[in-house]
């Protein structure tokens, strides 16, 4: 799989306070990979470091494999990203906002921004100035300047961020459009842990400037899908009888094992008995996104 | 680099403030013609075009403030500096683009007053009554110090990330660098003596004094230098045409060219953009 984005140990500081610490992150071509971190996690600098707004301290960063800085600046050409708030100007309509970037670009003609407004749902703003645009017209427009290098790797940091719930909606819509017809590797950053659930493929949990975890959404579902957790003591037996009535299991340790599937808890209990199986402890589950965060960084002790 | 030129001169066709300053410098022109005229009809003064041509370099530098902290500073206030940046353009191209785009539309507001005053003054007031070279060469030091202070601006608008405090720090220095240079005008003007009365038996006698004002020698050769490596101070020698040796203003813009963009380059390559 190719890898289109890598950082290696990044560490970014600022005097005596460390931003990021040894960051390691890995996105896959294809990928919609979620940033996963509270206000103040890092996730902006880590960000702004990848789109050479600012340099890290320490460490290094790939860009669809290329690392040395004349080579990042000729790959850059391949990317587009919105930071915090969309690069826009506000005296400008939207269509002379796109005119702008396309010359940045050097894009030989002109001929696709209608399509393009079209594609986020802009096509009708007219003469209308940007600074009159709602915040949602504003990310869209944001999106379509970024989109204006015919991009295939996507940077959205917080890009839902004061949306209405209409807003949300049209954006997590785009992003999936964007990914799925116009193959985008897209890195969004968010706390809106479940809209980000709906959408990511890829997770990177940041906390006080650490990458504490790296997960696929496969692996995620699994970990987060209804289970029953078990503490035995005669593993062996437990193992062999999920086995032979093929149910599906985890062994997390010596002692506990993981249940995964819907099962009324009264009726596999009975059955486990009626075998002489008898757990020392069984506790149901259901996690959320946001449980898994937060049992990740500790829960709310951090907070 | 071209693209950013594109990008850049594409903004600038489409920017009210370029049209508003355009149109101030077409005005300026009509302005100095009508009360230069109304003078010639009132007083029967001789009116040479030439000084008309010359005088808009006293003021150029607040227009150039004014142009550069507010079309440069929009890139940070709406934070579109970024997009150059994240494309892959480097920092060098948008700050030389940026100090070229400014340089090149200080001159335009230039020009444009040139041709109103030519295209109405010499009709009116009649042919220039110097030199053609003269006149060229008066014209190419405005031109060199303008750029001079392109790159003053230039470098105050790159650096400071904030719009308002660009506006205003950029204004201030323009009108800072007019009161320093006619301070030194000032000081440079007092005359070795002066003129004092007294009565000696009921008589007034009137004798010349040393001036007590009148700056030493190292004084009048610091605010000479003040007066020439100063952008305002070289305008207001040659709107005034009382400067003894021309050559040495392009050498000074030269060295306020090479001194703030070179300084420039290095505080913006290392900018952090937030």
């Amino acid at each position: 799989m190719e890898i289109v984005l890598e950082t290696n140990q990044l560490e970014k500081k600022y005097k005596n306070f460390k931003a990021l610490n040894d960051v390691n992150i890995h996105i896959e071509k294809g990928a919609i990979y979620g940033l996963i971190g509270r206000n103040g996690a890092g996730k902006t600098t880590l960000i702004r470091i990848i789109c050479g707004l600012q340099e890290p301290t320490n460490g290094t960063y790939t860009i669809y494999g290329k690392d040395s800085p004349s080579d990042i600046l000729k790959v850059r050409k391949r990317m587009g990203a919105i930071i915090e708030t969309p690069s826009i100007y506000k005296e400008m309509s939207a269509k002379d906002n796109l005119i702008e970037q396309y010359k940045l670009v050097g894009m030989p003609n002109l001929d696709d921004i209608d399509e393009l407004l079209k594609l986020v749902g802009l096509e009708d703003t007219g003469k209308k100035k940007a600074k009159n645009f709602s915040l949602g017209m504003k990310q869209r427009l944001g999106i379509a300047i970024s989109l204006a290098s015919n991009p295939d790797f996507l940077i959205l940091d917080e890009p839902i961020n004061g949306l209405d719930p209409q807003g949300i909606i049209e954006m997590r819509e785009l992003i999936l459009k964007l990914n799925k017809e116009k193959r985008i590797t897209i890195l969004i950053s968010s706390h809106y842990l479940d809209e980000l659930s709906k959408i990511a493929t890829h997770y990177g949990f940041l906390d006080h400037g650490t990458i504490i975890k790296e997960i696929t959404s496969f692996d995620l579902m699994k970990k987060m899908k209804h289970k029953i957790k078990l503490k035995v003591k005669n593993q062996k037996e437990f193992v062999k009888y999920f086995e032979e009535n093929q149910i599906s299991y985890e062994v997390i340790d010596s002692k506990t094992i993981h249940v995964y599937g819907k099962y009324n808890l009264s009726q596999l209990i009975m059955d486990l008995s009626k075998k002489n199986l008898v757990a020392e402890e069984v506790h149901e589950q259901e996690e959320s996104l946001e449980n898994y965060y937060m049992n990740l960084i500790g829960g709310s002790k951090n907070d | 680099m071209i693209k950013l030129f594109d990008a850049s001169f594409t903004r600038l066709r489409k920017n009210r403030l370029f049209w508003i300053l355009s149109l101030f410098s077409i005005a300026l022109a009509f302005f100095m013609i009508y009360t230069r005229y109304w003078d010639m009809k009132t007083y029967h003064d001789s009116i040479e075009v030439e000084q008309l041509m010359l005088n808009y370099s006293t003021m150029i530098g607040i227009v150039i403030a004014i142009f550069a902290s507010l079309f440069l500073g929009v890139e940070y206030s709406d934070g579109t500096i970024r997009n150059k940046i994240i494309i892959g353009h480097k920092r060098m191209h948008i700050y030389l683009s940026n100090l070229i785009v400014v340089t090149i539309t200080s001159l335009f507001s230039y020009l444009l007053f040139l041709g109103v005053v030519a295209c109405i003054g010499i009709p009116l007031f009649g042919s220039i009554t110097i030199e053609f070279k003269e006149l060229l060469m008066l014209l190419g030091c405005i031109f060199v110090t303008t750029i001079a202070y392109s790159s003053i601006f230039t470098f105050i608008a790159m650096i400071i990330s904030n719009k308002t405090i660009t506006a205003i720090t950029s204004i201030l220095l323009a009108f800072f660098l007019m009161m320093v240079a006619l301070t030194c005008f000032n000081i440079l003007e007092a005359p070795k003596t002066i003129q004092e009365a007294s009565m000696v038996d009921g008589e007034t006698k009137i004798k010349a004094v040393p001036n007590p004002k009148y700056p030493s020698k190292e004084k009048r050769k610091l605010c000479k230098t003040l007066l020439d490596v100063n952008p305002a101070g070289q305008m207001f020698q040659i709107a005034g045409r009382a400067t003894p040796n021309l050559s040495v203003f392009p050498l000074y813009s030269l060295g306020i060219i090479v001194i703030f963009t070179g300084v420039g380059l290095v505080f913006f390559q290392k900018k952090e953009l937030k």
